[in-house]
C-alpha cells in the first residue's frame, strides 16, 4: 500500500495552510472502498431490476384470457394457455405445504420445547440445516427412487412429496427459531397453572409465536412454488388438461417454463414468459408478505 | 441497633402474626442443586395457613429457588433437582409419584414480569379453569368475573373481556395473572417479586390485593424490598447463601432479630 | 406438625377432586413431535441411501476410474465423472471469486455507508434476489445476459488474446455464443450474493458499536475500520457464509442448465461450454436407462459428498444464521 508515502508529499502538493494528517494513500483506499461497495450494491439492484424488466417486457405480451382458460398446446399447434400448469402447480404446492406444515411445525416444536440439551435434538438440528441447503435435484433423485420407480410412473403425488421435503426444513427452522423467542416465563406460567406440556405448547407458546411460524410457512411456500429440478423426475409434465388422477404426470409451471422456453415454437416461448412472470410475481409477493409478518413477530 | 425508623413505620398497625394458625406447607431438610451448584442447604421452614410469609435476602440467596420448589416448576429444567421433603397438607410434593399438573393447579404462582398469555382477557382467566373443571358457560362467566373482582381488575376490564390481555398496562397485566391464579381456587399462591417490574402506584394496588387475598389463601412472597415485606407479611424468613438464617413473625425479625446477619441485612449494611 | 395439617386436608377434600386433562393426549403430542423430528433424520438418511443404492452399479463397474475418467459415451456405455466434477468445481469457484467481493461490498455499504433512508429498501432488494426462482435466473442468463456477454466480452476478448500463451487458451471462445462455464459462474455469483451479503451484514451489525466507534475515534478511515477491525472480527462467520454460498453454487441446477452449454468435453477455456453434475443429471435423467441411470445416480452421490462436506464446514463456522 502506498500509505507509506512520507508526510511532506502532501505539503509538496502545495497546501500552504496546514499539513493534512491523513496521508493521500489512506484517502484513496477509503474512497476506493466507498466507490466499490456502492458499485457492488448497484450491481445487485441492476440485476434485480433487469430481471423484472425482462419478465414484464416479455411476459405481459403473453397475458391473455386464454392463458388462464386453455391447456398447454401440443407441438406446432397455435395458441393455447397454461391453465393446466397453473392448476397443477397449485395442487402440487398445496400437497407439499399440507404435508410439510404439520411435520415441520411438530419437528421444530420438538427441537425448541422437548429437545433442549438432548443429543438427538442437536443431531436433528444439524441434519435439518444440511437438508435446508441440500441441492434440490438430489431430493428429486430420492423421490424418484422412493416413489416413481416402484410405481412405474411419474406422478403428482411424487411431485408433492418432493416439494414437501424441500419445504419441511424451512418450516422446522423458522418454527424452532420463533419458539425460542418466546420468553421462558410464559411457559413457566402455563405449567404453574397445572397445564400439561402439550397444552402449554398448543395454547400458549404456539400462539405467542404464531406470526413467526406463519412466516416460515409462507417462506416455504415461496421456496417450493418455483422449484423446478425435483419436479423433473417426479411430476414431470402433462400437455393435456389436468385429470384428478394424481397417479400420472401433472403439468406444472416450472417444468412447463423449462420445456417451453427452450423450445423452437414461438407460441410456446410466449407462454413460458407469461408463466415466468406469473410465478415470479407470486413469489416476490409472498416474500414481501412474509417480511411484514416477521416484523410483527419481532415487534412483539 | 434495629431497623431504621422508615422501616419501623411500615410495621406499625399491621395484623399480627397468628402463630397458632395451622401449618400449610412444611419444608423439611430441603436441599436443592443446579447441576453441581448447591443452591439450598438443609432448609427447614413452616408456612402457616392464611398468613403472608415473606422470603427476603440478598440476590442469589436462594429465596426464589425455594419458592420454585413448592410447585416443582424447576422440574422444567432437567439439570435442576431437589432432595428432602415439602409437605403440602401432609403430602410430600417432592414424591416422584405425585401428579405434577394436579399439584400445580392447587398452587398458584405469580411471576416477576407479568405473563399474560396471547389470548383475550377472558380466556386468560378461564385458561386454568378449563383445564380441570368442565363448567357450563354461565358458571364459567361467573367464576371469571369473581376472579377478576378478587384481583381488583373487574371494573377496569369488564367492557373489554374479549380484547387481548397483552394490551393492558403492566400493573393490570400483573393483576390479570393474579386473577388467573385465583380462578383455579388454589390453596397456596406464590409470588415471585411480583412488583419489581411495576411503578409505585401499581405496586401499592398489588400489595393491597395480597393483603385481601390472605383471607382465603396461604401466601408466600419473595421480595427484595424490605419495606414491602414489612408492610404486607405476617412472617418473614431471612435467607443467605442458600440457608435460612432466621424465621419468625415479621415484627420480630425487623424489630428484634436474633442473628447478627439478619440485623446487618435489615439495617442495610449489606445486600 | 404433620398432624396439624390434616384437618385442612380433610376440609379441602370436600371440594371436587380435580380431574386432570388426559395424559394420553399429552403423550400423543410428544410422540408426534418426536416422530416428526425423527422423520427429518430419516429423509436425509433416505436421500443418501437411495443415491448410493442407485449409483452402486456404476461405482462397481468402473471403480475409482469413474471419478478420473472423462468418458461419457452412451453408445459404448462408458461413463466417467471427471468433466462434470471439473465443471461443477470451476463454475462454483468462479461464482465465489466474483460473488464474494460483491457480497462483502454490499454488506459494507448496508452497514457503514448507506444513508438511513436507503438501508431498508436496498436490503430488501438484495434479499428479494434470493427469492427469485432459479429457473428465472436461467432464462435471464440465457436470453438477456448471454447475448450481451458474447457481444461485449467474449468476442473482443477472444480477438485480443488469440495466439497468446495461457490467456490465449483460457479466454478464447471458439464459438462466442455467450454460454459456457464462465457465464454459469457469473449467474451463480449473482445467485449466492443475497445469501452471503445478508449473513455478512448481520455479522457486521452484531459487532459492538463501541469497537467501531473507538476505531473511528482514533482517526481511522472507513476502509481502515473495515480492514483492521470489523472484517477480522467477523471473519470466521463470513467464511462460514461463503461456504454456505458455495454449497448453493455447487448444487444449483436449473440456472446452470440454461447457460452452461451442456457439452461433455474437457476444455481449457472458461468461455467454452461444459457441464456440471447437476446439469448433467437434469438433462439426461429422464431419458436414461440401465447403466446411464446408475452413472447419473453415482454423479448424484459425488455431488452429495461434496456439498455435505462444504455445508458441514459452513455450519461449524457460522453460528446458526437466520434464514429470513
Amino acid at each position: 500500500m502506498d500509505a507509506m508515502t512520507p508526510i511532506p508529499a502532501t505539503q509538496a502538493g502545495g497546501s500552504p495552510v496546514r499539513a493534512s494528517r491523513v496521508r493521500p494513500g489512506r484517502r484513496v483506499a477509503d474512497r476506493m472502498l466507498r466507490i466499490a461497495s456502492l458499485l457492488a450494491t448497484m450491481v445487485g439492484a441492476v440485476v434485480l431490476g433487469s430481471i423484472l424488466v425482462m419478465l414484464i417486457w416479455k411476459g405481459v405480451e403473453g397475458f391473455s384470457f386464454a392463458l388462464f382458460t386453455q391447456p398447454t398446446p401440443g407441438p406446432g399447434s397455435e395458441g393455447g394457455g397454461i391453465a393446466n400448469a397453473i392448476l397443477g402447480s397449485l395442487i402440487l404446492t398445496v400437497i407439499g405445504i399440507a404435508v410439510a406444515t404439520p411435520v415441520g411445525v411438530m419437528a421444530g416444536t420438538y427441537l425448541a420445547e422437548y429437545g433442549r440439551g438432548s443429543r438427538l435434538a442437536d443431531v436433528i438440528r444439524f441434519l435439518n440445516d444440511i437438508l435446508l441447503s441440500a441441492p434440490s435435484i438430489l431430493i428429486g433423485l430420492f423421490v424418484y427412487t422412493l416413489m416413481v420407480r416402484p410405481m412405474g410412473t411419474y406422478s403428482g403425488w411424487a411431485g408433492g412429496v418432493a416439494l414437501a421435503i424441500i419445504a419441511t426444513p424451512v418450516i422446522v427452522r423458522t418454527t424452532e427459531d420463533m419458539l425460542r423467542l418466546v420468553p421462558g416465563t410464559l411457559r413457566e406460567a402455563g405449567a404453574a397453572l397445572g397445564a400439561p406440556p402439550s397444552k402449554v405448547i398448543m395454547s400458549v407458546t404456539w400462539r405467542a409465536a404464531s406470526a413467526g411460524i406463519v412466516t416460515g410457512i409462507i417462506l416455504a411456500l415461496a421456496r417450493i412454488a418455483g422449484e423446478t429440478a425435483p419436479l423433473l423426475f417426479t411430476a414431470l409434465n402433462n400437455n393435456s388438461w389436468f385429470s384428478p388422477d394424481l397417479m400420472g404426470g401433472v403439468a406444472n409451471l416450472p417444468v412447463m417454463i423449462y420445456q417451453f422456453a427452450l423450445s423452437p415454437y414461438g407460441n410456446w416461448q410466449g407462454l413460458a414468459w407469461a408463466g415466468a412472470l406469473l410465478i415470479t410475481a407470486t413469489i416476490l409477493l409472498l416474500s414481501i408478505v412474509a417480511r411484514v409478518f416477521i416484523r410483527d413477530q419481532r415487534a412483539r | 441497633m434495629s431497623a431504621s425508623p422508615a422501616l419501623r413505620s411500615q410495621l406499625s398497625g399491621r395484623n399480627p402474626a397468628d402463630e397458632s394458625a395451622p401449618v400449610r406447607i412444611a419444608v423439611k431438610g430441603l436441599n436443592f442443586y443446579y447441576g453441581q451448584f448447591h443452591g439450598l442447604k438443609n432448609v427447614d421452614l413452616n408456612f402457616h395457613d392464611r398468613q403472608v410469609t415473606a422470603l427476603i435476602g440478598p440476590s442469589g440467596c436462594g429465596k426464589s429457588t425455594l419458592l420454585r420448589t413448592f410447585n416443582r416448576i424447576y422440574s422444567l429444567y432437567p439439570e435442576q433437582r431437589a432432595e428432602g421433603q415439602i409437605l403440602l397438607d401432609g403430602q410430600n410434593v417432592l414424591d416422584p409419584k405425585i401428579d405434577l399438573n394436579e399439584l400445580r393447579s392447587r398452587i398458584g404462582m405469580v411471576f416477576q414480569k407479568p405473563t399474560p398469555f396471547p389470548m383475550s382477557i377472558y380466556d386468560n382467566v378461564a385458561f386454568g379453569l378449563r383445564l380441570y373443571e368442565k363448567l357450563p358457560k354461565s358458571e364459567l362467566d361467573g367464576r371469571v368475573e369473581d376472579s377478576l373482582r378478587k384481583a381488583a381488575l373487574w371494573e377496569e376490564v369488564k367492557d373489554k373481556l374479549k380484547q387481548s390481555g397483552m394490551g393492558l398496562s403492566g400493573g393490570q397485566q400483573q393483576r390479570l395473572c393474579i386473577a388467573r391464579s385465583v380462578a383455579q381456587r388454589p390453596e397456596v399462591i406464590l409470588f415471585d417479586e411480583p412488583t419489581s417490574a411495576l411503578d409505585p402506584i401499581s405496586t401499592g394496588r398489588i400489595e393491597e390485593l395480597i393483603e385481601q387475598l390472605r383471607a382465603e389463601f396461604t401466601i408466600v412472597i419473595v421480595t427484595h424490598n424490605m419495606q414491602q415485606a414489612a408492610r404486607i407479611s405476617q412472617f418473614t424468613a431471612f435467607m443467605y447463601l442458600g440457608e435460612v438464617i432466621e424465621f419468625g413473625p415479621t415484627t420480630k425479625i425487623f424489630m428484634n432479630p436474633e442473628k447478627r446477619q439478619t440485623q446487618d441485612y435489615i439495617t442495610g449494611r449489606f445486600g | 406438625m404433620t398432624a396439624l395439617t390434616q384437618p385442612i386436608a380433610l376440609a379441602r377434600e370436600s371440594r371436587a377432586t380435580r380431574a386432570g386433562p388426559s395424559r394420553g393426549l399429552d403423550r400423543l403430542f410428544r410422540g408426534a413431535a418426536y416422530g416428526s423430528a425423527i422423520l427429518v433424520l430419516l429423509v436425509l438418511v433416505g436421500i443418501l441411501a437411495s443415491i448410493i443404492w442407485g449409483g452402486w452399479p456404476a461405482f462397481a463397474e468402473f471403480g475409482p476410474g469413474f471419478v478420473t475418467s472423462s468418458a461419457w459415451n452412451i453408445g459404448t456405455e462408458q461413463y466417467g465423472a471427471l468433466v462434470a466434477i471439473i465443471g461443477t468445481l470451476a463454475s462454483a469457484l468462479i461464482a465465489l471469486v466474483i460473488g464474494v467481493p460483491l457480497s462483502i461490498g454490499i454488506a459494507i455499504y448496508l452497514t457503514q455507508l448507506a444513508p438511513g433512508w436507503a438501508r431498508k429498501p436496498v436490503a430488501m432488494t438484495i434479499e428479494l434476489l434470493a427469492a427469485v426462482p432459479s429457473i428465472i435466473y436461467g432464462m435471464w442468463g440465457l436470453f438477456v445476459f448471454a447475448p450481451l456477454f458474447a457481444q461485449f466480452v467474449q468476442t473482443p476478448v477472444s480477438n485480443l488474446v488469440e495466439g497468446m500463451p495461457i490467456v490465449g487458451t483460457l479466454f478464447y471462445a471458439r464459438v462466442p455464443s455467450g454460454v459456457g462455464i464462465l457465464t454459469a459462474g457469473i449467474i451463480l455469483a449473482i445467485m449466492i450474493v443475497p445469501f452471503v451479503a445478508s449473513i455478512t451484514r448481520d455479522m457486521l451489525a452484531q459487532i459492538p458499536t463501541v469497537l467501531r466507534e473507538s476505531a473511528f475515534g482514533i482517526g481511522c478511515t472507513t476502509w481502515e475500520v473495515m480492514r483492521h477491525v470489523l472484517i477480522p472480527q467477523a471473519s470466521v462467520s463470513i467464511i462460514g457464509a461463503i461456504m454456505l454460498g458455495l454449497g448453493r453454487a455447487l448444487g444449483e441446477t436449473m440456472a446452470v442448465t440454461f447457460v452452461i452449454g451442456n457439452a461433455n468435453r474437457l476444455s481449457a477455456s472458461i468461455f467454452d461450454p461444459g457441464s456440471t453434475i447437476a446439469s448433467r443429471i437434469a438433462n439426461e435423467f429422464n431419458e436414461a436407462d440401465g447403466m446411464q441411470l446408475n452413472a447419473l445416480m453415482a454423479l448424484g452421490c459425488i455431488l452429495f459428498v461434496i456439498t455435505f462436506v462444504v455445508l458441514i464446514l459452513a455450519r461449524t463456522l457460522t453460528r446458526r444464521v437466520k434464514i429470513a
